[in-house]
């Protein structure tokens, strides 16, 4: 019980300290949200303060974080303070965009990672093994905005064959490919590891045959590996979206908290960074039971 | 058993995931084939943003909410008042009594047709709002009636010469729009299109108004508005994903190699300027030698030219060349119209300045503009100290005027009377321009407005610019018109004097898409 509950309250710790750290953060910044209503309405002096009394900014920091903590702890994460519209649902508008393409990148890259690695693992002499370090050397090298450029570049307007908004294939494809020379590297390691573990060399004794040993003894072993990785990448991928979301225009929680944090729009700025604190305690939790699931060792 | 079935559950999950998302981007599936369709029929715009659903509670750099909405004037490319939904208007002798004819045959979007009594109660509603541009004039507003279906009587407390201009952003809703009597959150509006779907900070899709009074428009299915500023929208238009967007000066060289690309400006210019601070100078800056100094040390083309590229022009005034209240003589005698750096040197050395031993804070946005107005002052030999923030950083510093020069731009009015307002002593958003306190400047100012004929108005307009420029409160570096590139497919678009997304006589609601794209 308590190798759970005591990481989940560590967790649910880090959380809150997160959502303090960001309520108070964001107001140290230069502006709030009525300075953006008087830059885009023109509003005159008077105006302005009258605007501030109403939404509240002219109270001190902690009583604003009191009241809205007193909300959000009955699940009211309240109006956007810009566009006076539920907060939820402007979250909810976005939530899809960010995780399908988070799915999308997380499943190429563990398709593309896990096949490279078992390749070069199969022939260590063939050149799978001299593309596991060409994509590890890649993810290293080239920031995935320098090459979603260069794709929109190639694909979009000299080629026609894709549109530059709303496209996901190649953001997915670009992160994809970031996130298999992430795991690529260390998984063929592990293989690599197990191919020579008393097990497998008597398995091979036993006359098993190559691809029996691949998927029934080495992917097996290093399936733990697979899946801490992709448990780290993918709440990396949480916020990671963001510069492909930007670039090609994906209407994603990234694109949400930028366009808020710009315009000064704590209700929008406090609930993305709540979200993003919970998913990855989520998938952090979620990654540990996998390996669990997968791993009887560890359930011992 | 439990373990299998657990592992092949999640590996078969990830699986019809991936799948799933995979499978919208094989060519010749459905969704693609409607995407294609939807993009012929579909006009997608980029301008500006839109920051509520309630057409009366935003003023200013409007561009978005005009497809949905219209006021009884619209602007003309000359910048005058043309009819709209009022067909027609007359103005008393005295300047204070306006009659408006409203249009016969208009219908909101919901189907029902508008009347003087609708208009009424627009009118109504923004006076008691009390925000905004129309703030002012409404409070001399000494009484309205709509005294049959299609008569609107303003009666006016003293002349107020830019109400008509400035009634084309007084929008016309039908009174049952949801949410009239706090925030409008669907306008039932009398526009091309229909207010459609929005989501903030990402876009609005606007149906067509298939009873729109206008015959014959719009004429394309539907509008949508992409509404976010985090993206690069020269590359949407080159690759076909866009037909009409703003466009910033250093992606005009790719635009205009593409064959496949207009680019056509607005009609009303941005107008660029160094502000001193005006309401709590400090010294040296409170001596009107020093400003006039600096001022010496500026090279406007150079500035132009980072600001606008090749579309800037050098002037002295708020208004730019060509325009009526612009004065010829003003410009041609303007003393910086050429930089003298010595010149500049000597009359600080004259004012007993070093700049070496003098700070100067400089509040900026972040462009490639502001730096080059730093490095004059750094040239000059200041001590600079170069605040350069974000929008929303910029416009809060402005007002704790504890800076001493701020080089901004500002962009097109409805009116010349909504730029001289805002070096009034109770203007809107007055940061800009060092929130100057002068009664004589505002009364000019009201002089100006107060005057029926318009050639005294101009001169009256002329009077206060000329005693804002002998104070050094600003100095023009000169205007820009904004570039709105549109691909070549779209027909019957230009951009109007403001950014409104259609007017009377253009916009969206005449354009069409003459291929599928």
């Amino acid at each position: 019980m308590s190798a759970i509950a005591l990481p989940l309250l560590r967790q649910a710790a880090l959380i809150c300290a997160i959502v303090i750290a960001v309520f108070f953060l964001i107001r140290v910044v230069p502006g709030d949200v009525v300075d953006v209503l008087a830059l885009e309405g023109d509003l005159a002096e008077a105006e302005v303060a009258q605007i501030r009394a109403e939404l509240g900014l002219d109270r001190p920091a902690h009583e604003q974080f009191l009241r809205w903590l007193a909300r959000a702890s009955q699940g009211d994460l309240g109006l956007s303070l810009r566009f006076e519209r539920p907060v939820v649902d402007m979250i909810g508008f976005a939530v899809p965009a960010t995780l399908s393409l988070a799915a999308q990148s997380l499943a190429i890259g563990l398709a593309l990672g896990v096949a490279l690695a078992t390749l070069s693992a199969i022939w260590p002499r063939s050149p799978f093994a001299w593309l596991v370090e060409a994509v590890n050397v890649w993810s290293i090298a080239i920031p995935t905005f320098c090459v979603g450029l260069a794709a929109i570049l190639v694909f979009s307007i000299w080629l026609g064959w894709m549109p530059v908004l709303g496209n996901t294939l190649v953001p997915a494809i670009v992160i994809g490919i970031d996130v298999a020379g992430q795991i690529v590297k260390p998984l063929h390691e592990e293989l690599k590891e197990t191919a020579t573990a008393p097990f497998v060399r008597a398995a091979r004794g036993r006359g098993e045959s190559r691809a029996q040993i691949v998927f029934a003894r080495l992917l097996p072993n290093a399936a733990p590996v697979a899946i801490a990785l992709s448990g780290l990448i993918l709440t990396g991928l949480i916020g990671g979206t963001l510069t492909m979301e930007v670039l090609f225009g994906l209407p994603g929680l990234g694109t949400l908290a930028l366009q808020a944090i710009q315009g000064r729009d704590y209700p929008v700025v406090q609930a993305v960074i709540l979200l993003f604190a919970v998913s990855i305690v989520t998938v952090n939790t979620a990654t540990d039971l996998c390996q669990r699931l997968i791993d009887p060792r560890l359930r011992r | 058993m439990h373990d299998q079935f657990g592992r092949r559950g999640f590996l078969g999950g990830a699986l019809v995931l991936a799948a799933a998302g995979l499978l919208d981007h094989v060519p010749g599936l459905a969704p693609r084939a409607a995407h294609a369709q939807t993009r012929a029929r579909t006009l997608k715009i980029a301008l500006l943003g839109l920051d509520t659903s309630d057409p009366h509670r935003h003023t200013g750099s409007i561009a978005v909410q005009q497809v949905y909405v219209e006021g009884l004037t619209s602007i003309a490319d000359d910048g005058k008042a043309i009819p709209y939904l009022a067909e027609s208007w007359t103005v008393s002798p005295d300047g204070k009594r306006y009659v408006f004819r409203v249009r016969a045959g208009v219908k909101f979007h919901n189907g029902r047709e508008m009347t003087a009594a609708d208009v009424l109660a627009n009118a109504q509603r923004v006076r008691d709002l009390r925000r905004g541009w129309l703030a002012a004039p409404m409070q001399l507003v000494s009484s309205m009636e709509a005294p049959d279906a299609r008569t609107f009587v303003m009666e006016m407390k003293e002349p107020y010469g830019p109400l008509l201009n400035i009634l084309s952003e007084l929008w016309i809703i039908a009174p049952e729009s949801p949410g009239w009597s706090a925030t409008v959150q669907t306008p039932i509006g009398t526009g091309p299109f229909a207010f459609g779907q929005w989501v903030p900070n990402e876009k609005l899709t606007s149906p067509a108004h298939r009873e729109y009074w206008q015959p014959g428009l719009p004429k394309v299915a539907s509008v949508e508005f992409n509404l976010r500023d985090t993206v690069d929208y020269s590359l949407a238009l080159r690759a076909g994903d866009m037909h009409v967007a703003r466009v910033p000066a250093d992606q005009m060289a790719a635009l205009k190699a593409d064959p496949n690309i207009q680019i056509q400006y607005m009609k009303d210019t941005s107008w660029i300027f160094w502000s001193f601070n005006n309401r709590r100078p400090r010294a040296p800056f409170d001596n009107v030698k020093v400003r006039e100094a600096i001022a010496h040390a500026i090279d406007k083309a150079a500035l132009l030219k980072v600001w606008a590229g090749d579309a800037g022009v050098p002037t002295n005034q708020m208004a730019a060349p060509g325009n009526f209240f612009w004065d010829e003589a003003l410009h041609k005698a303007d003393r910086h119209a050429k930089p003298d750096r010595a010149k500049a040197l000597a009359m600080l050395q004259a004012e007993g300045v070093v700049p070496a031993r003098t700070p100067l804070r400089i509040v900026s946005w972040q462009n490639d503009y502001s730096q080059a107005c730093a490095q004059t002052m750094r040239e000059l030999g200041f001590q600079v100290e170069h605040l350069a923030l974000d929008d929303v950083g910029a416009q809060r510093r402005l007002g704790q005027l504890d800076w001493d020069l701020a080089p901004f731009g500002s962009g097109p009015r409805a009116d010349i009377f909504l730029r001289y307002v805002r070096l009034m002593s109770d203007g809107p958003n007055t940061g800009l321009w060092g929130s100057p306190q002068d009664p004589a400047f505002d009364e000019m100012v009201k002089n100006a407005v107060a005057a029926v004929d318009l050639d005294r108005r101009r001169a009256h307009y002329l009077d206060a610019w000329r005693h804002a420029m002998d104070r050094y409160w600003t100095v023009v570096i000169g205007h820009s018109a904004e570039a709105i590139a549109n691909r070549r497919d779209v027909t019957g678009w230009s951009p109007g004097f403001t950014w409104g997304a259609s007017r009377v006589d253009g916009g969206a609601g005449h354009a069409s898409l003459v291929r599928a794209s």
